[in-house]
């Protein structure tokens, strides 16, 4: 466990993302003496350098402007726990720090729902640094928000699976993660969105977790398994409407069995953290949870309507898994050289406003090249981003060059910025 | 005229006494541990240091016994029952405790909150589960050292019928561990009995010759004859302690951070001191397997010292430890040892150089070597071993977790700029351990004596854990078994958390009869603003204090 508090850090001092967070977490960690445990062990984090952050995000204006040390931390806590179990010092491992990432998209304004960096993101990519860009990676993002921004990151990748459940995004922050968004052209079928009603118990993320994720899992056959580990689903959240229990997330952990386990959001830091916590760990170690147990009785059994609904939903998702090879790319992304995206995307945390224009190359050989542009109220002038995927064909990194150097010649651009993942070596990066 | 002082070290070879009067030693003798007969062992000492000591007024002794790190380590504690409280949590079946527990309900959280109250049936069946066999007893709840109140109202019932020895689980430590705080409490029942007699021995002892008697604590500190029966636990592994103190007493060393060796016949003992102070386990103490909450010096301590076996193995070369060989060659043994490296090699005038030269020739022979070169391979081969130990050491420590932005981008430095060496290898292998790290060194006086003399230097310690919670308004110091209401939360801030912790550590340091005046440092503290739905509720705020344990300076004869 690479376990980092962060207790002199906040975004404000009355934000849900403050110095007191993870405070009842260690005090119930400590208490219950986890870490004298011999199948437990803690680890000190360490700040991620320049280029394992610059591997997967494109940092605006600069990264000097935008990251604090807080946020390296973070990324380098998450990285250090995935090379305990790279170097073999740990079976499996915990990252349990802050502040949290799968609300940060690749290109980083600023700010959204309480991300800056992408912990997991970097950690994946990290891994495929070691050991190979073949590598394949599935996250499981148990949040009970939509990890849009790991999605939006890993939407094109076919190196990874991106398994989200989720409060419903009708009813809840960031109003995506609908069964429809399902991955770009290069991974098509790859990004796997599981919304459930509000009101969702154990007995449904378990029955999602049983008809949907596990044999998901089975036919894509990771390499290696990341839980992006929100613990919002917990009743007592402030600021969301479902119904799991500590015992849920144990029993979760325990069925998923996951090699890195990532924290996310999680904003009851009494009534909730402390017992999920002690009990994930419980259950990512192979130890007795059955006596864990958070102070407030629980809530009632899930409804019966609800039930029903999961069901539904399950039903879906698994049909159009099982169909996604079949689909037909054309239709869904045009027959154009070039599939065309627009968005605007808002950074409720620091209140910014970024379009961006995306273009990603319909390729028969690989994922594709990229050329974004983007700008904010933040960073107004357009920055123009191109980049290749991890195993790009040959002539895709050709076109990429030429566009790159095409770009660096429009004075209309505030920045150029080159980003090729395979390539990011520390050597180059001074 | 200068205070007498009596300090003893009953190790596991030889106890070791010395009679300072001042800062001037004025003796210092040695004699063999019959570990069958400490009691005897001890007083043999004593009354051999005292053959010096011609006052008519009663001297002052400070002693350091292995007597209840024995007990543990050889399994002869009393049968002693555990009464838990664990509320929800880790199953304790799971932690396979090699001793039962009986676990009640109730629960309290980690704000000290009760949660569930203790079930008065339960309690009451107690007896019939309990039995009338069992004299000892420890009681010991989940987060008890936030908020006592079980622990306190199952201790006010079972005394009601037990006559035995109890002990409440947050007198012992106000850290958070529940398992330490387990087998903490139920080793300090297990051998409260042992102790019991220990006092009453010397409290008979005490008063003609001998003054007050202070025992010796594994923190370093001392504490009253009084004080080790209600909590034992304390006095183990005051040895390595003693040594410590030691070298608090002697080393002229004036870096902030040093190293400490204690190089023995069987073992080396490492320890480190940073920004002036002896560093600390995180926790407590580990005996015998035991992880307890008990304060202690942090030591590591190896299989390597003057009277190592040596081996030589094919790909591996010269392997030293971690068993013993014996008596040195030099000195009438058997076996090689690194003793007689140094003696052959003309580093040490130990017993006959001649011997130890002609079993090098004799077994370089056979490896086609000459006896000179086996030699000093064998010297170079320990100062490399100690080495590695050092540096094992040092990697240990700054692996320690660190939980702020602060710490991460300036990581306290632990590293050492001297080293300080004692016990009788010392002279010889010191220097050239310092030598291989680049630092200065130094070599204590009385280097076989130190451990006594740190007994007779050493102070009381006592220190307090307060935490308070200005949302409910409450004050908790385990240690004292107090918790009281604060009287304006609102305006409880740090700085009276503090002024209350070091106003209470002095109170703490009187209730036990120690001289109160000495300087009351933070070792340790943290302060939170709690904030519920975006609005500041109150404040909570931890101090962890402790009387600075002055160490008093000893004069070395030729150092």
């Amino acid at each position: 466990m690479v376990f980092f508090p962060a207790f002199d850090w906040a975004i404000s001092p009355d934000h849900p993302e403050r110095q007191e967070r993870l405070l009842y977490t260690r005090d119930q960690i400590q208490e219950e003496g986890l870490f004298d445990h011999p199948s437990i062990r803690e680890y000190r984090p360490r700040l991620a350098e320049d280029y394992e952050i610059l591997r997967t995000h494109v940092v605006l204006p600069s990264l000097e402007q935008t990251v604090t040390e807080s946020h390296r931390i973070a990324a380098g806590g998450t990285i250090a726990a995935s090379d305990l179990v790279l170097d073999g010092r740990a079976q499996r491992a915990f990252a349990l720090l802050r502040p949290p990432g799968h609300h940060a998209n690749r290109i980083v304004h600023g700010s959204r729902g309480f991300c800056l960096l992408n912990n997991e993101a970097i950690m994946v990519d990290h891994l495929r640094s070691r050991l190979g860009p073949e590598l394949k990676v599935a996250i499981v993002d148990t949040d009970a928000h939509h990890g849009d921004g790991t999605q939006d990151i890993f939407y094109n990748d076919p190196g990874v699976l991106h398994i989200s459940l989720h409060q419903d995004g009708r009813t809840l922050y960031p109003g995506t993660g609908f069964i429809t968004e399902r991955g770009g052209p290069g991974a098509y079928g790859q990004t796997v969105n599981i919304p459930l009603p509000p009101g969702t118990g154990d007995e449904g993320m378990l029955t999602a977790m049983e008809r949907v994720v596990l044999p998901i899992l089975r036919d894509w056959q990771p390499d290696y398994i990341i839980n992006a580990a929100g613990q919002d689903n917990h009743f007592s959240d402030p600021i969301t409407n479902m119904g799991f229990s500590a015992q849920g997330y144990a029993q979760l952990t325990e069925m998923l069995k996951p090699d890195i386990v990532v924290l996310e959001g999680g904003y009851s830091i009494e009534s909730a953290l402390p017992y999920i916590n002690v009990g994930l760990l419980l259950a990512l170690a192979g130890l007795d949870y059955s006596k864990v147990q958070e102070p407030q009785a629980r809530l009632e059994p899930q409804p019966k309507t609800i039930t029903n609904q999961v069901a539904a939903i399950c039903d879906e998702i698994i049909e159009l898994w099982g169909r996604r090879l079949e689909a037909d790319l054309g239709e869904i992304f045009g027959e154009a050289d070039f599939f065309e995206r627009r968005r605007q995307i808002y950074y409720d945390t620091d209140n910014i406003y970024e379009n961006q224009q995306e273009h990603i190359r319909l390729c028969q050989d690989c994922p594709g090249w990229r050329v974004i542009f983007t700008h904010s109220n933040r960073v107004r002038q357009v920055t123009a981003v191109v980049m290749l995927p991890w195993q790009p064909c040959p002539g895709c990194r050709e076109e990429a060059k030429e566009q790159h150097r095409q770009l660096l010649g429009d004075e209309q651009f505030g920045q150029v910025i080159w980003q090729d993942p395979a390539k990011v070596l520390p050597a180059l990066e001074s | 005229m200068a205070a007498f002082m009596v300090g003893i070290d009953v190790g596991g070879t030889n106890t070791d006494a010395v009679l300072l009067r001042g800062a001037e030693v004025e003796a210092l003798i040695k004699v063999p541990t019959d570990p069958s007969d400490l009691l005897g062992s001890t007083t043999l000492a004593l009354h051999k240091v005292l053959e010096h000591y011609k006052e008519a007024k009663p001297v002052k002794l400070h002693l350091s016994t292995t007597l209840s790190t024995n007990a543990i380590v050889e399994g002869r504690g009393s049968p002693t029952q555990v009464v838990t409280v664990p509320g929800p949590g880790v199953n304790l079946k799971s932690l396979d405790f090699p001793f039962t527990l009986v676990e009640l309900d109730g629960y309290i959280d980690h704000r000290g909150r009760e949660i569930s109250p203790l079930q008065l049936e339960q309690v009451s069946r107690l007896r019939n589960v309990l039995g009338e066999s069992g004299e000892a007893l420890a009681i010991v709840g989940k987060f008890s050292q936030r908020n006592p109140a079980h622990e306190q109202s199952l201790k006010e019932e079972i005394a009601k019928w037990h006559k035995g020895i109890i002990t409440l689980g947050h007198r012992l430590s106000g850290r958070a561990n529940f398992p330490r705080r387990i087998v903490t409490a139920y080793l300090n029942s297990s051998i409260a009995r042992q102790q019991l007699e220990f006092l009453r021995v010397w409290q008979k002892v005490q008063g003609s010759a001998i003054g007050e008697i202070l025992i010796l604590k594994a923190d370093g500190g001392t504490m009253t004859l009084e004080d080790s029966a209600e909590r034992p636990i304390e006095s183990i592994l005051s040895g390595p302690a003693a040594s410590i103190m030691g070298v608090k007493a002697l080393a002229q060393c004036a870096e902030a951070n040093f190293l400490i060796v204690d190089i023995g016949g069987t073992t080396t003992d490492l320890a480190a001191v940073v920004d002036g102070e002896v560093l600390f386990e995180r926790d407590g103490a580990t005996i015998s397997g035991y992880k307890t909450l008990v304060p202690a010096v942090l030591a590591r301590s190896t299989g390597l010292g003057g009277d190592s076996r040596i081996r030589y193995e094919a790909g591996t070369g010269i392997v030293i430890g971690p068993e013993r060989a014996g008596t040195p060659v030099c000195l009438g043994g058997e076996h090689l040892t690194p003793t007689d490296a140094a003696a052959a090699l003309g580093l040490a005038s130990v017993g006959s150089q001649e011997a130890a030269r002609q079993a090098w020739r004799d077994w370089g022979e056979s490896l086609g070597l000459s006896g000179e070169k086996l030699a000093s391979e064998v010297f170079q081969a320990f100062v490399n071993q100690l080495r590695r130990l050092v540096e094992d050491f040092y990697t240990e420590l700054e692996s320690m977790p660190l939980y702020t932005i602060r710490e991460v981008l300036d990581p306290p430095r632990l590293r050492p700029a001297a080293v300080v060496g004692l016990g009788a290898p010392a002279p010889v292998f010191i220097p050239a351990l310092a030598k291989s790290m680049g630092l200065p060194w130094e070599v204590l006086p009385f280097a076989s004596g130190a451990n006594a003399i740190g007994a007779a230097a050493a102070r009381a310690t006592v220190g307090v854990t307060l935490q308070a919670d200005t949302q409910l308004g409450k004050v908790t110091i385990p240690e004292m078994g107090y918790q009281g209401d604060l009287h304006r939360p609102l305006f409880f801030d740090l700085g009276k958390a503090r002024s209350l912790a070091e106003e209470k550590t002095r109170e703490y340091a009187e209730s036990l009869g120690y001289d109160a005046s000495g300087e009351v440092y933070i070792v340790e503290e943290e302060s939170f603003q709690m904030v519920r739905g975006f609005r500041t509720v109150g404040q909570t705020h931890m101090v962890r204090t402790q009387l600075r344990p002055e160490v008093c300076r000893v004069r070395g004869e030729d150092g």
